[in-house]
């Protein structure tokens, strides 16, 4: 790869409308994905805060029972599906054809139509802001209820996840395919980007829990409208069915969205202490160890709702085993730090505050797998503050790294440091004065989801102090999308400024529409991405 | 073996928005007719979805074989996409199974008398035996010779398309018996046993006439197979799925 024949690049911000919406080109794609997520990102965070207010003292303040349901399930789908599953999108169409040195995907035309897939559910999720179509099922659209006139129309609820699923299979093979045959040489799975693996693997998980989740919705939605027996306890049904289902999907689906990051975080902390990660292949191990586990464990998240007992201990088992890759992963992850040539800018003060918030996360959440403990706390704001350091917190911080790690690719600029760094400290404060309150007061007996509680001095405090953490964190995202913005129009950043030898790095930034100078690529036979 | 691929197609490209203008066409005539009840405009948008869809697939058909090179990676995206099919009939599968020993004592009550394993087995030979005519088509089609590919392909949509007629034609008789959706457990999982794989056959059907459009009309030769292998290696999958559905849902659902 010499550095002289490389042209003057046009950066992809300068493309024309017609060049965006057409687009094959997976930088362009990536970027659709990215703001598309941003957006719903916002909106979903907005609603949180709607829900964050009310809640801050009892009573009914502002909100309408029906519209906070309404908020919460919103805030609950678009977080999951829009967020922090769909930002990853973003990440494996921008890295993985740069990680393993190829041209684009192996369908660049498939590619745009799962943009267009993803784009029509954010279409349909638009039209349940109108308010006689508010879904208020929840993001799990559990039956009965979702079946009731009261929940709002279950079948908006069914095609929105028909859609994005359409969407999470065509990148699926898209990308597998990509991996597997379209790597450079000497590019191997063995000594690829442990991010390569974090992407795909979460997208494996996709490609074979998904089908669950949509087969689940479309009986809910044959039982609303054709007058099927699939959910209906009267008739013979079987309603907790569905539970078993959708959780063959959506336990895995917090693989899917915290799998990326943990790529993410090794990334970086390989790159900003200058060290090759510890562990590497036990590391690949882990990553694949998670996405294999994650699909035996899901009945604890329906340990009250009724099952045998062999299931319940089977699955209490499998999920504390889940700990022993993730274990692995964090101790190799600080075994990479010792001793290394630490730079402690924005992107590795977000992956360090990312392992932070999923070592409380995961701490919290291994009673939550003893059905013991588990009945005790189950739908209370425990678990969501549980679930929050782990899909909210890690996720979110794992791909703001990333996205600080890679601004200088991705815009071939340099962010403003003490920005990021005002934003990372807001964040952590906020998010950890947010969080841990709901956790103890889930403790003392708070239940989740209602829009109402009794005046218990306790409970008002916890709730008092989330909402002052809450502010904190919004505040603290505003001035992310701030330096971001701003970063648009900072120093240059070069091909290379934190000197790594992953393959991304040996491009100019912003990457050429064509990638590399020439194919096929070729690396040297002991190239690795962690060599400094 | 991992020569980095070189794409020198186009940057942009029309046809994947059309494709999914009728995804979104789709999801709002279904919306239209069951949800917001209005059941005129419904199926004239299920129609504006099938001609968008139609154009749009003969678009892209034509762009991939005027302009596109090809990787002959076609066939393992569909061995992929084969994987999470057999989920979503796993997920029928399961459906079916619970149903079928949490009701074993009243199952016999369930069963409608117009359910015959015979015509099962005559499903099966006319839908494998389309399983059949495609590899010959396909063994045509690599000899170079269009004709027989084209008969053969014709054969098989001949095929296809009569399984799915004879197998309306017994839900027809069925409901007519009284054995519907909503009768009991078994008939909401024997429809959709059965269903699922005839959506997947018509699918199957679908992708047939794009292949025998782009053959009677040249723009397909013989260097250029990855299309045929990936529809046939999909066709073969459906016909493999039958044996599953048809084992199930006629035999050990149809045993009392």
């Amino acid at each position: 790869m010499s550095e002289a024949v490389a042209t003057q690049p046009t950066p992809w911000f300068r493309a024309s409308f017609k060049e965006w919406i057409f687009t094959t080109d997976h930088k362009k794609i990536a970027v659709l994905y990215g703001m598309t997520s941003l957006l719903f990102f916002s909106v979903a965070g907005l609603m949180g805060m709607a829900i964050r207010f009310e809640l801050t003292a009892p009573g009914v303040q502002f909100l309408d029972p029906d519209l906070y349901n309404y908020l919460l399930t919103g805030h609950g789908a678009v977080m999951l599906l829009w967020w922090a599953i769909a930002f990853w999108g973003a990440f494996s169409n921008f890295l993985i054809p740069l990680f393993i040195g190829a041209r684009d995907v192996a369908f660049p035309r498939l590619n745009q139509l799962s943009y267009w897939w993803f784009f029509s559910a954010s279409i349909l999720v638009l039209i349940t802001l109108i308010p006689s179509e508010n879904i208020r099922m929840m993001w799990t659209g559990y039956p009965p209820f979702s079946l009731n006139d009261n929940a709002g129309p279950t079948a908006i609820y069914v095609l929105i996840i028909i859609l994005i699923a359409g969407s999470t299979l065509g990148t699926g093979v898209n990308f597998i395919t990509t991996v597997l045959r379209m790597r450079a040489k000497n590019v191997t799975l063995g000594n690829t980007n442990l991010m390569t693996h974090a992407l795909i693997s979460s997208i494996v998980v996709q490609l074979v829990g998904v089908p669950a989740f949509v087969g689940a919705v479309i009986m809910l939605f044959l039982d609303k409208y054709i007058g099927t027996q699939f959910f209906s306890a009267s008739s013979g049904g079987d309603p907790v069915l569905y539970q078993h289902l959708f959780w063959f999907y959506s336990h895995p689906a917090v693989y899917v969205m915290i799998l990326p990051a943990f790529g993410v975080f090794s990334e970086v902390l390989s790159t900003m202490s200058q060290k090759p990660i510890f562990g590497r292949v036990s590391m690949i191990w882990a990553i694949w160890g998670i996405a294999g586990l994650g699909f035996i464990v899901w009945a604890h998240h329906m340990f009250t709702s009724g099952m045998p007992d062999w299931l319940r201990i089977f699955m209490s088992f499998t999920t504390v085993l889940i700990g022993v890759p993730t274990g692995i992963k964090i101790f190799n992850w600080v075994a990479t730090l010792h001793k290394g040539a630490i730079k402690l800018n924005t992107a590795m003060l977000f992956t360090l505050g990312g392992i932070f918030m999923f070592l409380i996360g995961g701490l919290t959440g291994i009673p939550l797998a003893l059905p013991a403990f588990d009945i005790h706390v189950h739908d209370s704001a425990f678990v969501v503050g549980h679930f929050h350091y782990v899909l909210g917190m890690a996720v979110t911080l794992g791909a703001f790294s990333g996205v600080y790690y890679w601004y200088p690719k991705i815009t071939g600029r340099m962010i403003n440091e003490a920005i990021g760094k005002t934003s990372f400290w807001l964040i952590i404060v906020g998010s950890n004065l947010l969080y841990f309150p709901m956790m103890m007061a889930g403790l003392e007996g708070m239940p989740r989801r209602y829009v109402d509680y009794p005046e218990i001095q306790y409970w008002i405090d916890m709730q008092e102090i989330a909402t002052v953490g809450g502010v904190l964190l919004m505040i603290g995202v505003i001035v992310t999308f701030i330096a971001w913005f701003k970063g648009l129009s900072g120093p240059e950043a070069g091909r290379n400024p934190w000197n790594s030898n992953s393959l991304e790095w040996r491009l100019a930034s912003p990457p050429p529409p064509h990638n590399f100078d020439s194919y096929p690529v070729e690396v040297d036979e002991d190239w690795t991405p962690y060599k400094y | 073996m991992q020569e980095a691929a070189v794409h020198s197609e186009h940057e942009t490209s029309v046809w994947p928005m059309v494709v999914g203008a009728s995804v979104l066409l789709a999801a709002m005539s279904l919306l239209t007719y069951f949800h917001w009840q209005q059941p005129t405009l419904g199926v004239i948008l299920a129609g504006l979805t099938v001609a968008v869809l139609a154009i749009g697939v003969t678009g892209w058909a034509r762009e991939f074989f005027q302009h596109g090179t090809e990787e002959g990676l076609g066939p393992i995206a569909v061995a992929a996409f084969i994987i999470s099919e057999v989920i979503i009939f796993g997920t029928v599968f399961v459906t079916f199974w619970l149903y079928r020993i949490t009701h074993f004592d009243t199952w016999g009550s369930y069963v409608p008398e117009g359910l015959d394993a015979t015509f099962a087995i005559w499903l099966t030979l006319i839908l494998w035996s389309s399983s059949f005519t495609i590899v010959l088509s396909e063994r045509a089609f690599s000899r170079g010779d269009k004709n027989g590919a084209m008969t053969w392909l014709i054969a098989t949509i001949v095929l296809g398309s009569l399984f799915v007629v004879l197998h309306m034609n017994e839900w027809v008789h069925l409901v007519d018996e009284g054995f519907t959706v909503s009768s009991n457990v078994f008939g909401s999982s024997f429809y959709a046993l059965t269903g699922v794989h005839t959506s997947h056959v018509l699918v199957g059907l679908g992708i047939h006439l794009v292949l025998l459009s782009v053959l009677a009309n040249g723009m397909m030769t013989s260097d250029r197979p990855t299309f045929y292998k990936g529809a046939a290696l999909y066709w073969h999958f459906v016909d493999i799925m039958w044996l599953l559905v048809a084992a199930n849902a006629y035999l050990i659902g149809g045993s009392a």
